[in-house]
């Protein structure tokens, strides 16, 4: 479900926590993994054992999170995220180490789950109320407005399985921000719903920080954290890796996605034969190469920085005219760019190849005008000398690549260099100007 | 136990809040909604008559009279069916709950509380309608029965027949009501728990489940279990004591066997408190166990 919304005290330490949202201190969490499910209860009966290999999911981490403060929580899938959330929520008991959290808590670890699909919204927005621990009177006194932010309308007297999933969010996150806490746990709930709904959870969200109240933010969204956050904390492998100012870390994250995601990419180029290559065969491309400004393969760059890609080719026929091309894609298929370098102002020309000939063609560009996503290269090599171009090696998708964007300056596909001007005028006839190139 | 006992009492409004979802879960969409609740038991009532009646023309005596047998019958499935039911959603209830326990700070502990509530609500909606049966065979159309024949004939070891009727035993009812709900909360937190550790428990309960019913002298009277030389399976069998002490109350108005009641007192107060301890000491795992 949702929410968890308890004004249960947990222990208060007496120590530093005047001062802290959340403290925690030493703070691990083992899992108990039982091969056979018999194990476990021998284990509980004691019958010899113990017969468990440990899970460290979250490991001596140590959280100091002041009041008002917004912090941001990343890392990679199965860095101990969810369990810390968890552990800071209260709905799992850490295994070695204290967390205290003072004040009331509100978490969306996910949406909308408790509801029962046969029952009205509004049964749903009362029942759901109740588990979060209001009272009757709280409940009709904020009915409304919960109505309202979640723009169901006459939909919340429908059975809450004739709802789209985005109206499932809606009034899933709509319920959980009524509760009106002191602490908010988000993870990740914010990636679903339309554009709409996500700008009115984020204005919420800020009012709620004006408000001095302590947020908690799980994402992989580089981006999202760094616009909420003053404070981001970087977990790998249950671990803290990093703490600090949202700039810091998410260098340090990029770094890592970098590497991670060479990685990951280059094993997965490895094994591109699989898509479709023809042609007459004359000449072929022995190598695709993608390369940083400063000449290192890659297949992960930021954007705005300079990169190429370098065809290796090797005749082994003769052949009057080839051209050499490439086409970008997105990963969706969507058709980015095409070139070669004969169609130019000022064409290159590679006549007369005999076989046996061999060498190379780079194209590059000074800034990589791609915005965050995964996108693929198809290379392509024609015979230029006949009516219609042949395909002399034509290869999909050669190349796999990943774009990072830390920046998020800009939305979309492409990063664009765009001029800005502002004009204001006042009263007095004086006249304001400001430009920015970039 | 007192921990647990503790929390739910500070559950109330949830605990309401649950037991009426459940109740209309139950009919939701169906457009005789809760009044199925008691079309069935009615509906359940002629069919007895008619089986155990008119085609096996069985009797609990020689001498009972038309409704008796089958009003013996809807009462003992009555409690029979709000127990089973409730142990067999119970044991399922965390498993089933998974993401309440998980992604909420959930006081788990109401959930076999209000599956036991809910199912005695229901219950009682079938027992007013053998209060009913009840007030007609007894008062509208009594069977009148001829003691004169029943003394010239009874054979010996025969059990006298009984007259049915309802009095002032009645305020029984909440007691018995109290007991079966503690013994059920109590079975029902033990297997809760044992079905995280092992979820071969729930297939098991649904088997156990089926030995008991025909264990239990719901379908026959325990005079013919006492016969066939297993009288003993009656002393364990708690079960057996509070369906009698519901049969005296409710078919015939006599007050209920004080050694049945002190018995099911103690093995209600038992299971109430061991299966609450059992679920009290493993409940902070129950996230880590899902």
């Amino acid at each position: 479900m949702s929410h968890a919304t308890r004004t249960e005290a947990r222990e208060v330490n007496s120590v530093g926590a005047s001062t802290s949202a959340i403290h925690c201190q030493d703070l691990s969490k083992a899992y108990q993994l039982y091969d056979k499910p018999m194990h476990r209860l021998w284990d509980l009966m004691k019958l010899g054992g113990p017969r468990y290999r440990e899970f460290w999911a979250v490991r001596n981490v140590y959280l100091d999170i002041p009041h008002g403060s917004t912090v941001g929580i990343i890392g990679e899938n199965g860095a101990g995220k969810s369990t810390l959330l968890k552990l800071l929520t209260g709905i799992t008991k850490p295994t070695t180490g204290t967390v205290n959290v003072q004040g009331r808590v509100a978490s969306l670890l996910e949406l909308g789950a408790g509801f029962h699909p046969e029952f009205s919204g509004r049964e749903n927005i009362y029942l759901n109320c109740s588990i979060l621990g209001m009272s009757d009177e709280e409940i009709d006194e904020r009915y409304q407005s919960i109505v309202d932010f979640s723009e169901l309308g006459d939909f919340i007297e429908r059975p809450v399985k004739t709802y789209s999933s985005g109206m499932y969010v809606r009034l899933g996150f709509s319920v959980a921000a009524s509760v009106n806490p002191d602490i908010f746990i988000i993870d990740e709930a914010l990636s679903v719903g339309d554009e709409h709904f996500k700008g009115k959870c984020t204005n919420r969200l800020n009012e709620f920080r004006d408000q001095g109240k302590t947020i908690v933010f799980v994402s992989h969204d580089m981006g999202a954290v760094k616009s909420m956050c003053q404070w981001v904390v970087l977990m790998d492998k249950g671990e803290v890796l990093e703490q600090g100012t949202s700039e810091k870390v998410a260098d340090q994250y990029l770094k890592r996605a970098h590497a991670r995601g060479n990685e990951r990419l280059s094993a997965l180029n490895r094994g591109t034969s699989e898509y479709p290559r023809w042609g007459t065969g004359e000449i072929e491309v022995t190598e695709t190469e993608m390369l940083h400004g400063d000449g290192t393969e890659s297949h992960v760059f930021r954007t705005d920085e300079p990169f190429g890609v370098r065809l290796r080719w090797k005749a082994h026929a003769a052949c009057a005219k080839p051209v050499f091309g490439l086409g970008v894609y997105r990963s969706d298929g969507t058709y980015v760019n095409g070139s070669n370098h004969e169609w130019r102002h000022e064409p290159i020309e590679i006549p007369n190849v005999a076989a046996g000939d061999e060498g190379e063609v780079e194209m590059s560009f000074e800034s990589m005008p791609l915005l965050q996503g995964q996108y693929y290269l198809t290379s392509f090599v024609y015979d230029h000398s006949k009516a219609a171009p042949t395909a002399i090696d034509h290869r999909e998708h050669v190349l796999t690549f990943e774009v990072l964007d830390p920046l998020h300056h800009q939305h979309g596909l492409l990063y664009l260099p765009t001029l800005w001007r502002s004009v204001r005028r006042s009263a007095d006839g004086r006249e304001d100007v400001r430009e920015s190139r970039r | 136990m007192f921990a647990i006992t503790k929390s739910v009492v500070s559950q109330k409004r949830l605990l309401k809040d649950l037991v009426v979802r459940d109740l209309k879960a139950r009919y939701v969409g169906s457009s005789m909604g809760f009044f199925w609740s008691v079309v069935f038991p009615i509906l359940n009532l002629f069919v007895y008559m008619f089986v155990f009646k008119t085609v096996l023309n069985m009797r609990w005596s020689d001498f009972s009279s038309d409704g008796e047998v089958p009003l013996i019958m809807l009462v003992g499935i009555l409690i029979w069916v709000a127990f089973s039911e409730t142990v067999s959603r119970t044991t399922n209830c965390l498993v089933e709950n998974a993401n309440l326990i998980q992604k909420v700070v959930f006081p788990s502990e109401v959930l076999p509380i209000y599956l036991t509530g809910s199912s005695l609500v229901n219950m009682t909606l079938g027992i007013l309608v053998a209060i009913v049966g009840v007030v007609w065979f007894a008062y509208v159309s009594p069977t009148v029965i001829d003691w004169e024949a029943v003394r010239t004939n009874l054979e010996p070891g025969e059990p006298m027949p009984r007259v049915m009727g309802l009095s002032a035993s009645l305020v029984v009812l909440p007691l018995l009501y109290a007991m079966q709900a503690l013994f059920t909360i109590g079975l029902g937190y033990f297997l809760a728990t044992l079905n995280l550790l092992l979820r071969d428990t729930y297939h098991l309960v649904g088997v156990f489940l089926t030995v008991w019913m025909f264990g239990t002298p719901i379908f026959y009277p325990s005079l013919m279990v006492e016969r066939a030389g297993f009288g003993w399976l009656l002393n364990l069998n708690p079960m057996y004591w509070l369906i009698e002490s519901y049969r005296e109350v409710l078919i015939y108005g006599a007050w209920p066997d004080p050694m049945f009641l002190a018995r099911f007192a103690v093995a209600a107060v038992v299971f109430y408190a061991c299966g609450a301890a059992f679920f009290h000491a493993q409940k902070d795992r129950f996230p880590d166990l899902l």
